[in-house]
């Protein structure tokens, strides 16, 4: 791996933060410690002050799946400290029901459910969705609509799969979608032949529309809460769901300060920084040094890079064990964590200036991306020139105040 | 005639459901294998830069990415014309994502996904038959396989030992090719003419202790000895017969103890490995070391008839010692795990892709031809819901997975071809040992068996390509324009950890992509019936086995099936890759992609 200059600002941070008390910290605070911390370093920070927290309350968790490729369960089993069985055991979480992590499976004798929900999962969730209320809904994929809006290009024990969503939407306190599938619909809308027959939905919106979530079209309020990404990231969700858990982040009221357009918490979504502010190979697009050709240590940015639009903490987070991310390791930035992904940031290996994309997006891409160390070298300068202002500035002017991502004040 | 259906069946990817007729004496007469989701996922690559597929493409499967990227970039290599200049460094990169993804899927599926129904309660009531060994073993399965939700008579239990172990080794293995490929899942490593990140000494060295520390658990969780002994008597043995001797008689000292002390623990030696193998089989635990009750799995999930069945792979990891460059027609002696074609009957042929197939007959889809090859598809999914039903038995349609065929057979892929292809000491000698007891020799067990041996086969090679073939800051790509692609077409052969894997690719004057076609292996192994009715690996597998625990040893219990949960899970089903199309909608002509 090459290590590139990225900040350690967090060194600082550190100490400031442990010698806060968790219990006084308020809403704005936790989301700057969790947000700088990470969230090994965050849970060990606090570790005792949240299992005092915890004492009182029991929070049950349902993980439905749906139309996805399971790679956020799995990426949810690559999180490390905490990993899924600390996140569930220090948040005091119950998880009810997750079809890869259970035991049970659907049974049916002469088309009649059998044994108990020891074994039989039909009859575990069919006891969650007429009993249980006030829980955290965790979505992973996206509801299919099609054919005809029937919803039977998904079916689970012998139901729409869209039917058993309707029912675990409608009592559960939030709804937490994650990775890019349950968030905007992901690579299942893509744009292609049979998409408008696949009918595919996100929870709260269809690609980067806000009226064809399944919510809306299933007459359902509810808040949401989006973490993108294909797939998303551990951190995100557990520091998301635990910061539900302890309080820090009230539902729904806090919701419109810490989300952002696309439902997303800023911290790790930050509207006024993208992944390019903090690449490792930052310093050779400051000296205008490119790759034309994968392999070498350059910036990558005409290799069709998307780190200059992409609103995400992947170059100070990293993935699997805080080690790594796309860029770092020689691919150009997909913009996997972009509501519209993957047709808003393809063709992947193509700049985005001669792709004509920019146009439909600029609402997306930061402000400070082009502002940034004008100075230094040609490559800031070229931009400027080929890249125009969105006209509707003030969307982007308004979210990109730092005072309700976390930002230093 | 009892109806005994699981759906959805869970712990696997995707969405899966199997039906069933068991008779009076709790007996699989009929069995329907059906994918339950349309996903359509070829079809967002047409009309784009393939140059995307690379990255695109592994969004199939989140289990194993790194197949789908690999195979897509092998046919974009072909595609894009330099598949005979692909540096060996990038060959030799290729190899060692994928080992480290081989082993942590199948580490996932051997505890995460299969594992936990060794902790079944019909096996805690069968042992407890055997009074206070047989509560030790069910003490030790349940508190090493339980998964993370479990419970008994309501009350919940804590997930085991092996369960929970395997999960950090898993996440330390995606952390090694995050190490090379930037994140885990959906890594970025591949891409046409190479792969785009070229390894330091230091990235050497680093993946080199990640695959020791993961080989620590191995020891000391999954095999109760060294690997390299293991290695040394098994996958390098100088005959599969002293390679079975092995075992047996690693098995018999293990037992020579423990019969007395009754302690099966991993500290006594019991890997998880001996404690399945001397337990799961009738054969060798109850006939050859003397036991009185196994788990029977060695006559679960067999193939009765050898002539509707065959053993295929694709072969897989490039052969460092070929240099720069490969034949992407993969003949059998340019991959480490060699590809090849071996009949019911165990005889072994030379592999020919243009014999694959697929059937459409028993699949959602409308199409005038029933049998198609991979690089002509041409169907459309079923549009009217009324249509779309899972009901209507083995003659109907019933699935969303097409049925894939190598001339006309129905073939299982994965590990056990894998192994048996390749002569696997082990394995092969397992299988002989089976076969010259009476036994049919594939079955849950030796399908078991032979998916936790891979693990330490590509232990041994990972080592050998880390330590030998990696050259450090070498060339690992080759330099490419889109308008390479132009008017042409491309073959990705590859095995993922499930089995054969192969991607079809073909493009217009404008290098975009007109055909993108996928048959992975799940397809191959949970198809439905094919166009001469014949049914699939696992349906086969289905069919004449017992419905119930240990071959009903408790009896007939219909409504713990565990008979389909343990034949089903055996293939580690993947069901996000099996169900594919790509088709046409009237807006687009047939394609047809010519391979070479």
């Amino acid at each position: 791996m090459q290590h590139g200059g990225s900040g350690t600002d967090n060194d600082g941070l550190l100490e400031k933060f442990k010698n806060l008390d968790f219990m006084k910290m308020d809403r704005r605070t936790f989301i700057k410690a969790v947000g700088a911390l990470g969230a090994s370093l965050f849970l060990q920070t606090y570790k005792s002050d949240i299992a005092k927290a915890l004492q009182l309350s029991e929070t049950k968790v349902v993980w439905l799946h749906g139309v996805m490729d399971s790679g956020c369960t799995i990426s949810m089993l690559d999180g490390g400290s905490p990993d899924i069985v600390e996140f569930l055991r220090v948040y005091n979480l119950k998880l009810l029901y997750h079809e890869v992590l259970m035991m049970q499976q659907g049974i049916f004798v002469d088309g009649k459910l059998a044994n108990t929900s020891d074994l039989n999962s039909e009859i575990l969730l069919d006891g969650i969705l007429e009993k249980e209320k006030g829980y955290v809904l965790v979505s992973e994929g996206a509801v299919a609509n099609g054919p005809q809006g029937s919803g039977k290009y998904l079916m689970l024990g012998g139901r729409p799969y869209k039917e058993i969503y309707a029912k675990a939407a409608k009592n559960a306190l939030a709804i937490v979608a994650i990775g890019n599938c349950a968030t905007n619909s992901g690579v299942n809308a893509a744009k292609s032949d049979i998409v408008e027959l696949m009918d595919p939905r996100g929870i709260a919106f269809t690609m980067e529309d806000s009226s064809k979530g399944i919510l809306d079209l299933l007459g359902i309020e509810k808040p949401v809460i989006n973490l993108t990404g294909c797939p998303t990231h551990p951190d995100w969700v557990f520091l998301t769901i635990g910061a539900v858990v302890l309080g820090k982040i009230k539902i729904p009221d806090d919701l419109p300060y810490v989300l952002d357009h696309w439902k997303r918490p800023k911290v790790f979504f930050p509207p006024d920084h993208v992944i390019h502010d903090n690449c490792s190979r930052r310093g050779y697009y400051d000296r205008g040094e490119f790759e034309l050709t994968v392999g070498g240590p350059k910036c990558l940015w005409k290799l069709g890079c998307k780190g200059p639009y992409t609103h995400a903490d992947c170059a100070t987070r990293n993935w699997n064990g805080h080690l790594n991310y796309c860029p770092q390791a020689g691919s150009p930035c997909i913009g996997c964590v972009q509501s519209g992904f993957p047709d808003s940031t393809r063709p992947f290996f193509v700049e985005v200036e001669k792709t004509g994309i920019v146009g439909t997006n600029i609402n997306t891409i930061a402000g400070v991306a082009i502002g940034g160390a004008l100075l230094a070298a040609g490559a800031h300068a070229v931009r400027r020139t080929v890249m125009k202002r969105p006209e509707d500035e003030g969307e982007v002017a308004e979210e990109t105040t730092s005072e309700e991502t976390g930002g230093e004040k | 005639m009892v109806q005994v259906t699981v759906d959805p069946l869970t712990r696997i990817e995707g969405h899966y459901r199997v039906n069933t007729e068991v008779n009076g004496e709790g007996v699989i007469t009929d069995a329907q294998s059906n994918g339950l989701q349309l996903r359509g996922f070829e079809r967002l690559l047409q009309h784009q830069d393939p140059r995307d597929a690379a990255l695109l493409a592994q969004r199939i499967c989140g289990v194993c990415p790194i197949c789908h990227s690999i195979s897509a970039a092998n046919a974009l290599d072909q595609l894009f014309g330099v598949a005979g200049q692909v540096p060996k460094n990038a060959l030799v990169m290729r190899n060692i994502e994928q080992g480290f993804n081989y082993i942590a899927s199948h580490a996932a599926h051997i505890y995460v996904l299969w594992g936990p129904d060794l902790a079944n309660p019909a096996y805690r009531d069968i042992l407890a038959k055997y009074g206070d060994v047989g509560n030790a073993v069910w003490k030790e399965l349940s508190g090493r396989f339980a998964p993370l939700i479990y419970q008994l008579n309501g009350t919940s239990y804590p997930a085991g030992s092996s369960y929970v172990g395997a999960i950090a080794e898993f996440r330390r293995l995606h952390e090694a090719i995050a190490l090379i490929a930037g994140k885990m899942p959906h890594q970025v490593l591949q891409h046409v003419g190479g792969v785009v990140y070229s390894p330091t000494v230091a990235d050497i060295g680093q993946l080199v202790g990640y695959l020791s520390k993961t080989m620590e658990f191995v020891e000391a969780f999954t095999l109760g000895v060294s690997p390299d002994t293991w290695i040394a008597n098994t996958y390098k043995a100088s005959s599969p017969q002293k390679a079975a001797n092995f075992v047996l008689n690693h098995l018999q000292e293990l037992l020579n103890k423990s019969l007395t002390s009754k302690d099966f623990s991993h500290s006594a030696g019991w890997g998880d490995v001996p404690l399945f193998a001397a337990f799961g089989s009738e054969l060798i635990g109850e006939k050859l070391l003397g036991l009185p009750i196994s788990m029977k799995m060695d006559l679960a999930g067999a193939y009765k008839d050898p002539n509707k069945i065959g053993f295929l792979s694709y072969g897989a990891f490039f052969k460092p010692e070929k240099g720069d460059g490969y034949d992407p027609t993969s003949p059998a002696d340019s991959r480490v795990i060699p590809s090849g074609y071996m009949n019911g009957n165990f005889k072994l042929e030379k592999f020919d892709y243009k014999k694959i197939s697929e059937s459409t007959r028993h699949a959602f889809y409308i199409d005038n031809v029933e049998d198609r090859p991979p690089w002509n598809g041409a169907t459309v999914p079923e549009g009217d819901p009324g249509k779309i039903d899972y009901t209507k038995g083995s003659a109907s349609r019933y699935s969303w997975s097409k049925a894939p065929n190598y001339n006309g057979i129905p073939c299982e892929v994965g590990p056990l071809a894998r192994m048996i292809i390749m002569g696997e000491p082990l394995v092969t000698g397992l299988v002989k040992t089976f076969q010259d007891n009476g036994y049919y020799p594939v079955n849950n067990y030796t399908r078991m068996v032979a998916r936790m041996q891979e693990i330490l086969v590509l232990y041994s090679e990972l080592m050998k390509w880390l330590t030998q073939d990696l050259e450090a800051g070498g060339k690992v790509a080759v330099h490419t324009e889109l308008s390479m692609a132009a008017n042409s077409a491309g073959m990705g052969l590859w095995e993922a950890p499930r089995g054969a894997l192969g991607h079809w690719i073909a493009t217009g004057p404008d290098s975009m992509v007109t055909l993108y076609q996928a048959v992975v292996p799940s397809t191959w192994n949970l198809a439905p019936r094919n166009s001469q009715d014949i049914p699939s690996p696992v349906e086969q597998a289905l069919i004449g086995t017992k419905i119930s625990a240990a071959e009903n040893a408790l009896g007939v219990d219909y409504s713990n099936p565990l008979g389909i949960l343990h034949t089903a899970r055996s293939y580690d089903p993947c069901l996000a890759c099996a169900v594919h199309t790509i088709d046409k909608t009237g807006k687009h002509p047939d394609y047809t992609i010519k391979i070479l």
